[in-house]
């Protein structure tokens, strides 16, 4: 929000404004209303850490801004990126010409555990691998923006993109009347319109039928798998309502069997289908892959989408940029050293109070060490694990996310923030016209996780 | 829709109507309890948990019957299956899962409901606070019907109401069952000032007591209350009324044609014998044998709903 010290950007003047109106009274009773609201609907979420009750993330009225012309340069960048990542996944499950062209070593694809053996020869519907893609973008100056993560597999988070936009508007309506932001609740619609896009080579129906495959209540994300069937208005079901029968998928509904065509699923490959991955999977559908292998059904994202977003992969998007769509990246990779180099893993341990370690197959800021921020033992811990097991890890340097004001205890303070747009690539690729904020709500902090406490924020796009 | 979405939203209005009959079987217990006992009756408290079907388990969990308890054991109890709160959070867990399928209203009304009961039982209560638990569960399950009002009348929306009138024609009847020979041990007891109360009670736990009144004039006769309680079309808890409603629902499911004809030809003469008996004849026969036949039925036709469309 702010240039310098004590000059505000001017896309945040009427934000500015508002809060000066507002009395901590107000504070109180509208984050008291958000609470209540978001419990309500049951956007709720889970930890690893269960406990009875369900818990709500806290959301910060404070919206981030992007500017028209900010966001056209993330727009491009992202959808950049999606068409790459989706051109690299082509390639590897067929040619292979990225390899030899050696510019990825051979090794580090074929013998990650995310790289899906049955995939090869196979291509899917309008060679989409991933058709959601969510990307994790942070600013660390004015018009520096760097991918900190690619999720190809389910990224999830979009329903708290779209409900923290609803509470938003309806706790505010004078802020929307003032503010020229892009609406985003045409995301269902588009994701939807992607999903028929994308529909298998058997299919003969002109509109498609989709489904959303989730593994079921218990999963931290059900919410959103919920609220995303319901908006698409299409069939939320789990593996037990799916059947394979001859060449094609089934669901069983009260009037008979019902053909599907193409499959949202928000599971993991290894619970896909019993016959062809983990056998002692009890939730998945058994046949399913041969079905999608004879263009039966489509499976979105495709089964082996995940190693696109493996973290040693992801030092290598800039040149894929090059290689397959003859661009310069437009959004850069925050530097990267691959512990399983030798040469880097030595910088990693010399440099190790500087740096932040990652596991490469880490997720929800679990199993990470800050280096600046960590005690002497537990980055001791850490060069144990890098010695041992350096391909497991990867190094980053500790970037200096931009700060975004944020309430606490109704004082305005700066909170670390990163940005998670969505981008939706079918018949056609565009983002979503906005994103998940997430911010870091302890002071100080640089994890965003809602595990680790972090906190969600609308985040507006100012029409042009 | 998926054979599970329609047997989740059969299931969630079961357990919401089920909610409110054990909410309403607490507040009769209250006000009985609020009149002197008199001799040749049973224990207000052991005839609510005997209409409730609880006798059993909550004589395993206590020595004693007491309101205390009692409360407790229908209102909060984990260890219940129908207690209020059991039903309440089954109907909310069913929803989760369903919630594509009906309003964002009726998952509103469900989910604050839970949310609610999650703070009351963590409260717990005293013991004048239960004619306002009560209220609040009545309130609530208005709450959840009324949102259905704005369902697209759809097959989801049928299994909703076949759930809810199965249901509630169990209860009815088991209710109509218990009263009369729970409350009812000795003939000569029928037509006396106590008996009435009695009656007046059993009519509240139907809420159908200000409704009696307008259906019929003069005295309160068992001939009168069984007849609006088992053949009065107008009564929305009699027995007719509630089988009337299932072959409605029934036949209005647009999904599976043959299905329909295999239970409704199941239920077929059940209805047309209530539709045209007369409550003489019922009472002659005997109401119980009648009650217990009327159950079995509808145990039966509730077993085939699940065999044909559920499975």
């Amino acid at each position: 929000m702010y240039q310098s010290e004590s000059v505000i950007r001017n896309h945040y003047n009427n934000i500015n404004d508002w809060l000066d109106q507002m009395t901590s009274k107000v504070i109180l009773e509208k984050n008291a209303e958000a609470e209540t609201h978001f419990r309500n609907i049951g956007i709720t979420f889970s930890t690893n850490n269960e406990t009875a009750r369900e818990r709500i993330i806290p959301f910060d009225l404070i919206p981030r801004i992007f500017t028209y012309t900010e966001w056209l340069r993330l727009e491009r960048g992202v959808i950049q990126r999606a068409k790459a990542l989706n051109a690299f996944l082509a390639d590897i499950y067929n040619q292979g010409e990225i390899i030899k062209a050696n510019i990825i070593p051979k090794e580090i694809i074929y013998k990650k555990k995310s790289f899906e053996p049955s995939m090869f020869g196979f291509s899917p519907p309008r060679d989409i691998y991933s058709p959601i893609i969510g990307i994790d973008l942070v600013r660390t100056g004015p018009n520096d923006y760097f991918v900190l993560e690619d999720n190809c597999r389910t990224p999830s988070g979009v329903s708290y993109m779209l409900e923290n936009r609803e509470i938003m508007m309806r706790m505010f309506p004078d802020l929307f009347h003032n503010n020229r932001v892009t609406p985003i609740d045409d995301y269902p619609t588009r994701l939807l319109q992607t999903l028929m896009s994308l529909a298998p080579i058997k299919c003969e129906n002109p509109e498609p039928v989709c489904v959303l495959l989730t593994p079921g209540p218990l999963n931290s994300a059900y919410y959103e798998h919920s609220f995303l069937s319901d908006q698409m208005g299409i069939e939320m079901v789990e593996s037990t309502d799916l059947f394979v029968e001859g060449k094609y998928l089934y669901m069983k509904t009260v009037d008979g069997p019902k053909r599907v065509d193409v499959v949202y699923r928000r599971i993991d490959d290894d619970f896909l289908d019993p016959l062809c991955f983990n056998p002692q999977s009890v939730i998945g559908i058994p046949g399913i892959m041969d079905v999608y292998r004879t263009g039966g059904v489509n499976i979105c994202s495709a089964p082996g989408a995940g190693i696109a977003d493996d973290k040693a992969i992801y030092i290598y998007v800039p040149e894929m940029i090059k290689f397959y769509l003859g661009e310069q990246p437009i959004l850069d990779n925050v530097e990267t050293w691959n512990c399983e180099k030798e040469q880097e893993l030595k910088y990693v341990l010399d440099n190790i109070n500087e740096l932040v370690v990652k596991e490469v197959d880490g997720s929800g800021g679990y199993g990470m060490l800050i280096g600046p921020k960590s005690s002497k033992s537990s980055i001791d811990e850490f060069k144990t694990k890098l010695s041992t097991n350096p391909k497991g890890y990867i190094a980053q340097p500790l970037l200096d996310l931009s700060f975004s004001p944020t309430l606490i205890k109704n004082q305005v303070e700066g909170r670390r923030v990163d940005l998670r747009p969505f981008c939706l690539i079918g018949e056609q690729a565009q983002l979503s016209s906005g994103g998940l904020t997430r911010v870091a709500m302890n002071e100080g902090s640089f994890v965003v996780n809602s595990s680790q406490g972090g906190g969600v924020k609308d985040t507006w796009v100012l029409a042009e | 829709m998926l054979s599970r979405t329609a047997e989740y939203l059969y299931w969630i209005s079961r357990y919401m109507e089920r909610a409110e009959t054990t909410a309403r079987l607490l507040d009769v217990g209250y006000r009985m309890s609020l009149f002197p006992n008199p001799s040749g009756y049973n224990n207000e408290w052991e005839s609510v948990l005997s209409a409730a079907g609880a006798i059993e388990r909550y004589k395993n969990k206590y020595d004693t019957i007491e309101q205390k308890n009692v409360e407790d054991y229908l209102f909060f109890d984990e260890s219940n299956p129908s207690s209020v709160y059991n039903c309440i959070l089954n109907a909310r867990n069913n929803a989760l899962v369903v919630r594509t399928s009906f309003t964002p209203e009726s998952w509103l009304a469900i989910n604050k409901t839970y949310q609610e009961i999650l703070n009351l039982k963590e409260q717990k209560f005293t013991k004048s606070d239960l004619p306002n638990l009560t209220e609040w569960t009545i309130e609530q399950v208005n709450l959840f019907r009324g949102s259905l009002s704005s369902l697209l009348r759809n097959d989801g929306y049928n299994f909703l109401f076949l759930g809810l009138f199965i249901e509630r024609a169990d209860n009815s009847a088991r209710l109509l069952d218990v009263k009369y020979f729970v409350l009812l041990p000795k003939p000569q007891y029928v037509g006396g000032n106590i008996d009435n109360m009695q009656w007046s009670i059993l009519l509240r736990s139907l809420s159908s007591f200000r409704a009696f009144r307008w259906a019929y004039d003069g005295n309160i006769t068992a001939t009168k209350i069984a007849d609006f309680l088992v053949l009065n079309n107008n009564c929305p808890r009699s027995l007719s009324f509630c089988i009337q409603n299932i072959v409605k629902h029934l036949t209005n499911l647009r999904c599976s044609p043959e299905k329909v004809g295999r239970i409704y030809n199941n239920l077929k003469d059940l209805n047309t014998k209530i539709q045209e008996e007369k409550i003489e004849t019922i009472v002659e026969y005997g109401l119980h044998q009648f009650v217990t036949q009327f159950i079995r039925k509808i145990s039966s036709v509730d077993n085939e709903i699940h065999k044909e469309f559920f499975n």
